[in-house]
């Protein structure tokens, strides 16, 4: 809400500049966004008046002038409007003078003759979209008064943040209370319309409401014999500095006191209405309205209208219709002001995807008393303006039924305890009253907190928001200051915490997969449908069900995720095609969901089952590492089992890799899947399946784990410590021929066990394939290590596990020492 | 005797003198204390002195020996730190180290979410959390959000039917919280929320919050005050100056604005604060009766203070980030930025 000061000026003063000014008012609630300077100067242009007028020597169009502009020489100026004439009080834009446009005014010679300077149209001085001629001055003061005297503004606007509870904020009289309140002078109000005593009621022009709980106040004026014309500049000004647009002197009337008190009029050509009647009622399915602004409109039993004899004539406190506008020919106009219900009005402006000034205000909730008052100011404009009579009878329709809200209650001692202030009830009663609540002590008598220590406030018309004991205490702190209030002696918290074993695990695993190499990525949680079948998802899959938003903004298909992979995927992608340098890895701990998850058990809200199961997935991938290790293993996949193996210990979460394929987008054989402590599935890992990959535009291998951490009991166990062998240790390295088609994982089985209690560890260090094995074998290298608790190994001990190793291999794997 | 022993502390000195290198000093020590060395044939031939000579010139022999010995542990020392000196002066520090493997990177979003739960941990605060789709009721209507009122209009919102959204803040966790524990309470709620609008340099449709909540018998806006301005020394440093003032959420009452003065500017209007000199960090407020009510709680029973703020932009103002989507775009280029930072 821009608020113009100068407008602000007409109800109250202040002793602050703007910039303080705007201070106070951010600290009390207005939060006062920018101070800016609305000026408009014409340096260099005076009043001038034409002495002598004739025509061009060499031009038909052109004219010569003579012009006093107060200097005392009289002047030569050239000007080419057909309307000058001699006698004619005009604005002349002295040589050296800048226009609106930075437009330098020079000496120039025009067909061969000097010109001093030039006369203004009203558009050259910017104060007309286009203009005829020059502008001709009525009234005008002595020639050689600055033009800033008559067409000049200097004005300072603020650009305030207004909360939604606050409509009496939408308004210029609105802030002027608040001013008020925290400067302590005293309010004026607004010139208004006195209705004669011989008014009261108008029979002859009926108004039915329908409903009253849509519209419970509707009051009409009627305001013959109208002269259309533009406004004058003093009241252009003030729109033009605060935003609006100026259009004719009843618009701008109209607009004019709904930027000054809040209440949005509207303005019917009583012509154009048919049959002397109106009625305020829902819509007829079927019918149609054009709207102000040129749209056509279906109307449905939702909108709230305006109709008269023959038809919606307005969409009721949103827009008029264009077929009862006020044009040039409007003599007559009937001054609607209203009271619409909230609800009701912001219904209608959100169907018809239409937010106006007036739904802005209406939706907040507009000032019963104001509909009165504004209707009454705008009709002493109009007296004064648009040369209008008004009619003494007027129309005011009110819901009979309708009470004013009782007064409120507050407790002086309920209100230091919110606030931990010590007020005293005649400070409290003070703040309220500054803002225009009148208030009273109740109960007995006496004592320094007023007997019983509560005290009932009324609360006006505009002033709505108020519903409740604690909205007063607001208001009392608001006007305290809140930065008066002493802070508390120290900060409040709990007691003694910890931190859930769910953080301390998400802490554990990020800091170490940093460590190791991983980055950490924040990704979307919405993915898209055709990623499902990128996946190549089945049928079946669970994740295929997914939750798709209703009104997305952007107008495509918004779908929450239910796997993390794509939008891993999509990463990865950016990064290869950023060209950052390969492998790197990364990381993601973020939720998924599940829409045919698990439900809980126990609900307060039938709807919660239906709220989708939100996983909590640990993801890691090593994005382009094509290298080979091992004889001829994926680095990349092997990388990620022993990520997975790393955090199982780092953990402490007991996970194991199962050879399965598990997921269609990971290569078939090329996948685990990883399973908790009770052998439930809890993840899988592996290399995304090349078509995947393709799929995905994606154009580097990848491998990736992920982790589902939500089912997992995430509390580690704490380690039990077990004595260690203080003795050396004997290592034998074996290099074994092993048949294609044996796994080391067999081998490690036959080793383990063959070896007996002394084997402490079997690493395999090297895998070679190549010439000089033989067909179908390939040369595992391993390394034993055997040790004893008892005392230091003797050769033999050690020489007799390993032969009985050999011999089992030999046996069982047909596994046989190299060389 | 005496000239013997002159002679060979001559010759000896002179030995030690010469050897220029670790090996000629082992050669001198072998040709003075070897089985062959001159100084053992000596001790040796002592056997074959007088009884009344033997002790005077065995202790003077000893004399020699050990004299010796020291000054060839002495040359000893001299070689070697000679040698380091000179092994030392051929070395380039200006070479790059070598690196261990490269170490990855946390993202600045939940690298801060943990530092300010951390923070707040200290000050006594449980972490909670809730879901990211839900109902209505919990976003809205339990926050005393009328049905039908503009404050929904100040959070577009993502719905999935008439019951289910995404969550636009993550105050619904309040009630959520309330609904199972009873106070006293102190939590803070860190997580992902939703706005269905456009993105640009500062919106973005998905983001973080984190909520606090603090519920007892007495709590008062005054603690308020305190807590969040302890909080914010913690974050910000002892020289962070902030002020209250009265703004308006549904779910509190009274509700504040928490603004900080702007760090690049220091108050004069800048473009970071809008020109304000000013730069808004964070909501709060007194929990509103209503919102107890939702909850189960008593209307008066109790007091508490609430308190939202927005992850991004305590990222984005502290590392100098002035586009939102650089946080999502998970560019290493950026990530990597960030290494180090826990």
């Amino acid at each position: 809400m821009k608020i113009s000061l100068n407008w602000l000026r007409d109800f109250v003063t202040w002793d602050w500049t703007p910039e303080e000014l705007a201070h106070r008012l951010t600290m009390a609630g207005l939060n006062v966004e920018s101070v800016t300077p609305y000026v408009r100067e014409f340096p260099g242009v005076v009043v001038a008046r034409v002495t002598d007028c004739r025509r061009h020597p060499d031009a038909d169009k052109l004219s010569l002038c003579t012009v006093d502009d107060g200097a005392g020489e009289p002047l030569q100026v050239v000007c080419g409007a057909a309307n000058v004439q001699a006698g004619q009080d005009v604005l002349l834009a002295r040589v050296g003078a800048v226009l609106p446009g930075d437009l330098r005014i020079r000496k120039s010679k025009i067909r061969g003759v000097e010109s001093h300077g030039m006369i203004c149209s009203a558009a050259e001085l910017q104060l007309a979209q286009q203009s005829e001629g020059i502008l001709v001055l009525e009234g005008a003061p002595a020639p050689g008064t600055a033009a800033d005297e008559l067409i000049g503004c200097r004005d300072t606007v603020l650009d305030i943040e207004v909360t939604p509870n606050r409509p009496d904020w939408l308004s210029h009289f609105g802030v002027a209370r608040e001013v008020a309140a925290i400067s302590g002078h005293l309010l004026d109000g607004p010139a208004l319309w006195s209705p004669p005593k011989t008014g009261g009621d108008r029979p002859d022009f009926p108004v039915e409401i329908a409903d009253f709980a849509d519209c419970p106040r509707y009051t009409a004026h009627v305001a013959r014999g109208v002269k259309i014309g533009p406004s004058p500049r003093w009241l252009q000004d003030r729109l033009l500095a605060v935003g609006a647009r100026p259009i004719n002197n009843v618009v701008d009337v109209t607009n004019y006191v709904m930027l000054e008190l809040g209440q949005p009029l509207h303005a019917f050509d009583l012509k154009k209405l048919s049959g002397n009647r109106l009625s305020v009622r829902r819509g007829k399915p079927g019918t149609r309205l054009l709207t102000l602004d040129g749209v056509d409109r279906e109307l449905t039993a939702d909108d709230l209208l305006i109709a008269d004899a023959a038809g919606p004539v307005a969409l009721a406190g949103v827009i008029g219709g264009a077929d009862s506008q006020v044009d040039v020919n409007t003599v007559e106009i009937l001054l609607e002001s209203a009271y619409f219900d909230p609800g009701a009005v912001r219904r209608g402006a959100r169907r018809h995807q239409l937010s106006t000034e007036a739904s802005y205000r209406f939706e907040r909730g507009a000032d019963w008393d104001a509909v009165e008052d504004a209707a009454h100011r705008a009709l002493h404009l109009l007296q004064e303006l648009a040369a209008a009579r008004i009619d003494p009878t007027v129309v005011d329709r009110q819901n009979p039924d309708r009470r004013e809200p009782a007064p409120l209650t507050i407790r002086v001692a309920q209100a230091n305890r919110l606030l931990g202030t010590e007020l005293s009830m005649s400070e409290m009663l003070a703040y309220l009253q500054s803002i225009g609540l009148k208030s009273q002590p109740v109960g007995r008598s006496g004592g320094r907190q007023g007997g019983d220590g509560k005290f009932m406030v009324t609360v006006p018309s505009f002033r709505r928001d108020l519903h409740e004991e604690v909205d007063l205490i607001e208001e009392i702190a608001r006007m305290h200051g809140f930065d008066n209030i002493a802070d508390g002696a120290a900060f409040r918290g709990g007691a003694g915490v910890r931190r859930r074993p769910q953080d301390e695990l998400a802490e554990t695993a990020r800091g170490y997969l940093a460590a190791v190499g991983y980055s950490e990525i924040v990704t979307s949680s919405f993915m898209e449908r055709a990623d499902l079948d990128r996946l190549g998802l089945t049928a079946a899959d669970p994740r295929r069900e997914m939750l798709a938003v209703r009104n997305p903004h952007s107008g495509s298909e918004t779908l929450l995720r239910t796997t993390l992979v794509p939008s891993l995927l999509r990463i990865a992608r950016h990064n290869v095609n950023a060209d950052r340098e390969l492998p790197f890895r990364l990381f993601q701990l973020n939720k998924a969901f599940l829409p045919g998850g698990r439900r809980p058990a126990e609900v307060r809200h039938e709807d919660e089952r239906r709220l989708p199961q939100e996983t909590w997935t640990l993801q890691a991938a090593v994005v382009g590492r094509g290298d080979r290790v091992l004889g001829d293993a994926d680095a990349g996949l092997l990388e990620i089992k022993g990520l997975v193996e790393a955090l199982s210990a780092q953990l402490r979460l007991p996970l194991t890799l199962v050879p399965q394929d598990v997921e269609s987008y990971l290569q078939p054989g090329c996948q685990w899947e990883i399973r908790d402590e009770r052998g439930a599935a809890a993840g899988s890992a592996g290399l995304v399946a090349r078509k995947v990959l393709r799929d995905m535009d994606l154009d580097a291998p990848v491998a990736l784990c992920e982790v589902e951490l939500g089912n997992l009991d995430l509390a580690p166990a704490a380690p039990r410590f077990t004595p260690f062998v203080r003795f050396p240790a004997a290592k034998r390295d074996l290099s074994l021929l092993v048949p294609d088609g044996v796994g080391y994982d067999r081998v490690q089985e036959v080793v383990r066990e063959a070896a007996g209690p002394l084997l402490q560890s079997c690493v395999l260090f090297d895998v070679y394939r190549g010439s000089g094995l033989g067909e179908g074998r390939a040369a595992f290298g391993i390394r034993l290590k055997f040790q004893s608790a008892k005392g230091s190994l003797q050769g033999k001990a050690v020489d007799a596990a390993v032969d009985a190793v050999t011999a089992a291999l030999a046996r069982t794997l047909n596994v046989e020492l190299r060389g | 005797m005496q000239e013997t022993l002159e002679r060979l502390r001559a010759e000896g000195r002179a030995l030690i003198g010469d050897a220029d290198s670790e090996q000629a000093i082992e050669q001198v020590r072998v040709a003075l204390f070897g089985r062959k060395g001159s100084l053992t044939a000596l001790l040796r031939g002592l056997r074959e002195l007088p009884d009344a000579e033997r002790p005077a010139a065995g202790a003077a022999l000893n004399e020699l020996k050990q004299e010796l010995e020291a000054a060839l542990e002495l040359k000893t020392e001299g070689l070697r730190s000679a040698g380091d000196t000179a092994a030392g002066a051929g070395a380039d520090l200006s070479l790059p180290g070598t690196p261990p493997a490269p170490a990855g990177s946390l993202h600045p979003l939940p690298a801060i979410v943990r530092e300010v739960c951390d923070i707040f941990h200290g000050m006594g605060f449980s972490v909670a959390d809730g879901p990211d789709v839900e109902l209505d009721w919990y976003n809205f209507t339990a926050l005393n959000f009328p049905d039908d009122h503009p404050a929904r209009d100040s959070q577009d919102t993502f719905y999935i039917d008439d019951k289910l959204l995404l969550r636009t803040q993550t105050s619904p966790v309040q009630v959520r919280y309330m609904e199972q524990h009873r106070p006293p309470l102190a939590i803070v709620a860190p997580g992902r929320v939703y706005r269905n609008e456009a993105a640009d340099a500062s919106h973005a449709a998905e983001f973080f919050q984190i909520e606090g909540l603090c519920v007892d018998k007495d709590v008062t806006l005054a603690d308020l005050k305190t807590t969040v301005r302890e909080f914010l020394r913690l974050l910000y440093g002892a020289d962070c100056t902030i002020r209250f003032r009265p703004h308006f959420f549904p779910f509190t009452e009274p509700s504040v604005e928490v603004d900080m003065r702007c760090f690049a500017c220091g108050g004069q209007g800048c473009g970071v604060c809008g020109r304000t000199g000013w730069i808004e960090i964070m909501g709060a407020g007194m929990v509103h009766p209503n919102v107890f009510a939702a909850a189960g709680y008593e209307r008066d029973a109790y007091t508490g203070f609430a308190f939202g703020l927005g992850i991004d932009r305590i990222a984005m103002l502290r590392y100098g980030i002035d586009d939102i989507r650089l946080l999502y775009e998970n560019d290493l280029r950026f990530l990597h930025q960030f290494r180090g930072v826990r």
